[in-house]
């Protein structure tokens, strides 16, 4: 086994910037994946009026 | 060979005879050695369970006898020793049989006074590893090892002192994984947390402190140097974190008795000491003392010492990283002191490369601190275009020796735009940007006559692009702002194209990232520049050995089939292809697959009924990574993570294929749906599945009743599973999830009535 590596990070920032914009690009492409599918189901149930989904409301949240 | 052979039994005789070696006094030391180096690779490469327990016994016995100091040489010694580092997790059953472990303990910490250095030197590394590997299990010997380690750092060789330091490192490595565990209301964690740094605090922090005063003369020129003082600061950090603010009343004399003192060592080390526990303690207990300690700290911007300079530059940045926190209502920075610490810090960026980098890292925390803190982000709005400016110039330096500065002033250029608040300073976002093309440009006409050229001018192509990439993506994000990327979309392209062409696959990952948020901006206009594109798309999709292009290729391609809808589908039967050859690889990370499936969904939205000629291989890889969900070790987190992707993957792909069908040919799908509903019931039989694989199962069960209608209507009669689902759905403090939920049940609802 190799031996044990000694050196920790020193006075450096912990993570990298070229990490940060991997990461915040997946947040971009999941949020437009999500708006996507999103708009897709609502034109989908937009384009079939005479069948209307709209789905009744859970509870009607009573006064306290 | 015995790795491959043990485990399968097919060479038995192997470790007796090696014994044979040990236990006849007649054989040469050197054979001994030999015999003890065998032994150590061959239990570092099986595990104890490949041999009888008699047999696991005798070889750490051999091991650790071979240690003995009246019975061998040094060199044998030294083999046995190294042995036992590389046998330490196979020793696993006796390290849990009190005596065993004690006779081991025993011999290791003898061997940790040896005469000879190197013998020391290599049982403090098997302390090390007994550390994190047996930390449970160290209460008895705590006492010993802390004179032992305390010893050995304050006046063995350096070595062996960083071997100690080490030690106690990893205790704290140990007690904050425990802490992360550890269940607040119960106030007990499995396995016990021994508190060793607690117990050991008031003399541990002395002798660490004496550490930092034991710096070298040029340690922040050098990369390659890690010394007492630096493994001493390390670890006071790590003590700060493990122990919070009992650290402050054992560190605060030693700072205020020496960050005056006329030698530089001592002013260092008590900068080196503050910026070291100021994550660990609360803030509470930590913002007096930095309110107090500011302004000296920007006044030791101007020590005469580079050392101190680099610290205290430094200890600025974890102040503003960790006490700094605008959205959430606190901050050591006002409106009363941010004039003085920016003046402070642009004076301080001109200092040498190593201050001037440490002094990007402060501006990089300063601006991060305004990221979602709507009202005070203005604070910084005034200053924006000078800290740009001065970015731009620490940049531009030649005295950098490698490209280190540059990098870190192009990164903390990033932060600056992505924390800025677009509203003010999109002026200023826009003037930047032809700077920054400007300089890629020029990036293209550099000579290149060695490889070290290459090298140079490829690091400053990939940071070019990230700059590109941030500013791409803060001016798209806003309807005021998007014109001004639109406008310049076609030079951006061009330039990120010749990039392209001249460069290896490190920029290829910058500029495609750039490219993805460029689509996401220009919507279907993307298509003009489609023809050049694909063959650099097509080559990311191939990039196998540098995984990271490759997935950050397959986003791309989701982000051009949203840009482009139906007219990227000259291009897809191409990105299929490579899709279906990519999940098919056992060379490509494993991580890049579940991307591809929602890629899939992004792709069969976009093309609709023609996804028709793709189905079938779509669906049959989707319907063998269900398989592999299926057989996933609850025991094994990394994999249950990777198993959470996969599914919330394969969903997505469904979703995006079924209402890409919808309203032309849905009954593609219905030889498929019996097979999803089984899978979304196995799912929801899961009761660790996260809650975004949930919200991507109970969107796509909906698809699948508005796509197929009434033909499903059998199939959910057959699957009462759904009511619960569903009834589960619905009871969510989750708005989005209930408000899945609630339009799936209207989905099947509708089907279920027809």
């Amino acid at each position: 086994m190799a031996p044990h590596d000694l050196r920790r990070p020193f006075k450096r920032a912990a993570i990298s910037d070229q990490q940060r914009r991997r990461e915040l690009s997946l947040q971009r492409q999941a949020q437009h994946r999500r708006d996507a599918q999103h708009q897709a189901r609502c034109l989908a149930s937009f384009l079939n009026p005479h069948s209307d989904p709209e789905p009744e409301p859970e509870t009607t949240p009573e006064p306290e | 060979i015995a790795s491959i052979e043990i485990p399968k039994k097919q060479w038995p005789e192997l470790i007796a005879s090696l014994l044979t070696n040990m236990t006849h006094q007649d054989r040469p030391a050197s054979l001994k050695q030999a015999t003890l180096e065998t032994l150590g690779y061959v239990c570092e490469e099986i595990s104890h369970e490949d041999l009888v327990q008699d047999e696991v016994n005798s070889v750490l016995t051999a091991v650790v006898q071979g240690m003995n100091l009246a019975e061998h040489s040094p060199e044998v010694r030294l083999a046995a020793t190294k042995a036992l580092y590389n046998a330490l997790d196979f020793a696993q059953t006796n390290f849990e049989n009190d005596m065993e472990r004690s006779y081991i303990m025993k011999m290791v910490c003898e061997t940790a006074i040896s005469k000879e250095v190197e013998i020391r030197q290599v049982a403090f590394e098997c302390l090390v590893s007994i550390a994190s590997t047996y930390y449970e299990k160290l209460e008895p010997y705590m006492q010993a090892l802390f004179e032992l380690t305390s010893n050995a750092v304050k006046g063995d060789e350096e070595a062996v002192a960083l071997q100690a330091i080490e030690f106690w490192s990893s205790i704290c490595d140990e007690e904050i994984e425990l802490q992360e565990y550890e269940n607040p209301e119960s106030g007990d964690s499995e396995p016990p947390n021994s508190h060793f740094i607690e117990k050991a605090l008031s003399s541990l922090v002395p002798m660490l402190l004496e550490t930092l005063l034991k710096q070298e003369e040029d340690q922040d020129q050098d990369d390659s140097i890690w010394n007492l003082s630096m493994a001493g600061g390390t670890c006071l950090g790590l003590v700060a974190r493990t122990v919070g603010d009992a650290i402050v009343p054992l560190v605060m004399p030693f700072i205020e008795a020496n960050i005056s003192k006329q030698d530089w060592h001592c002013r260092e080390a008590a900068t080196y000491a503050f910026g070291s526990i100021l994550e660990g303690p609360t803030i509470d207990k930590l913002t007096p003392l930095v309110h107090a300690g500011l302004d000296f700290m920007l006044k030791a911007m101007k020590d005469e010492n580079n050392h101190v300079r680099d610290t205290t530059a430094w200890t600025l940045g974890r102040i503003f990283e960790l006490l700094h926190c605008p959205a959430s209502g606190f901050s050591v920075i006002s409106s009363d002191n941010i004039r003085q610490v920016l003046s402070v810090l642009m004076e301080s960026i001109n200092d040498t490369p190593n201050v001037a980098e440490k002094v990007c890292g402060a501006i990089y925390y300063l601006a991060q601190g305004y990221e979602d803190a709507v009202p005070s982000s203005s604070l910084l709005t005034p200053f924006l275009t000078e800290i740009i400016t001065y970015l731009i110039r620490t940049a531009d330096r030649t005295d950098g020796g490698d490209s280190k500065l540059r990098s870190s002033a192009y990164e903390t250029l990033n932060e600056v735009i992505r924390c800025s608040n677009v509203a003010e300073t999109s002026r200023i976002i826009e003037h930047l940007l032809p700077v920054i093309m400007n300089k890629l440009e020029q990036t293209l006409q550099l000579q290149i006559v060695s490889t070290d050229d290459r090298e140079k001018q490829g690091d400053l192509q990939a940071s070019l692009c990230g700059v590109l990439q941030v500013i791409i993506q803060k001016l798209s994000s806003t309807d005021e702002t998007k014109h001004i990327i639109l406008q310049e979309a076609d030079k951006i392209m061009t330039l990120f194209l010749r990039v392209f062409a001249c460069r290896s696959s490190t920029v290829h990952e910058e500029a495609m990232l750039a490219i993805g948020a460029l689509a996401y901006a220009c919507g279907p206009n993307f298509e003009n520049y489609m023809r050049e594109f694909y063959p650099y798309l097509e080559m990311g999709l191939q990039n196998f050995e540098e995984y990271q292009v490759c997935s950050i290729t397959v986003g791309v391609v989701g982000d051009i089939c949203r840009a482009l809808d139906d007219k990227v589908l000259q291009f897809c039967d191409g990105i299929m292809k490579h899709l279906l050859n990519d999940l098919g690889s056992n060379e490509l990370h494993r991580s890049v697959k579940p991307p591809i499936f929602s890629c899939f969904g992004d792709i069969a939205l976009a093309i609709g009924e023609h996804f028709e000629r793709y189905v079938s291989y779509a669906v049959t890889a989707m319907q063998q990574a269900s398989q592999i969900c299926a057989q996933i070790d609850v025991n094994d987190e990394e994999f249950m993570e990777y198993g959470n992707q996969l599914r919330r993957s394969i969903f997505e792909a469904y979703s995006g294929i079924l209402q890409g069908f919808k309203n032309s040919k849905p009954e593609v799908m219905s030889p498929y749906a019996p097979h999803l509903l089984q899978f979304i019931e196995l799912v929801f039989l899961d009761r660790q599945r996260d809650e975004s694989v949930t919200k991507a199962a109970v969107a796509v069960m909906g698809d699948l009743a508005d796509a197929l209608g009434p033909n499903t209507k059998l199939l959910f009669r057959n699957c009462a599973f759904y009511i619960e689902f569903l009834g589960e759905c619905l009871q969510s403090d989750d708005e989005q999830l209930k408000e899945t939920a609630t339009w799936t049940q209207g989905m099947i609802g509708r089907v279920m009535v027809s």
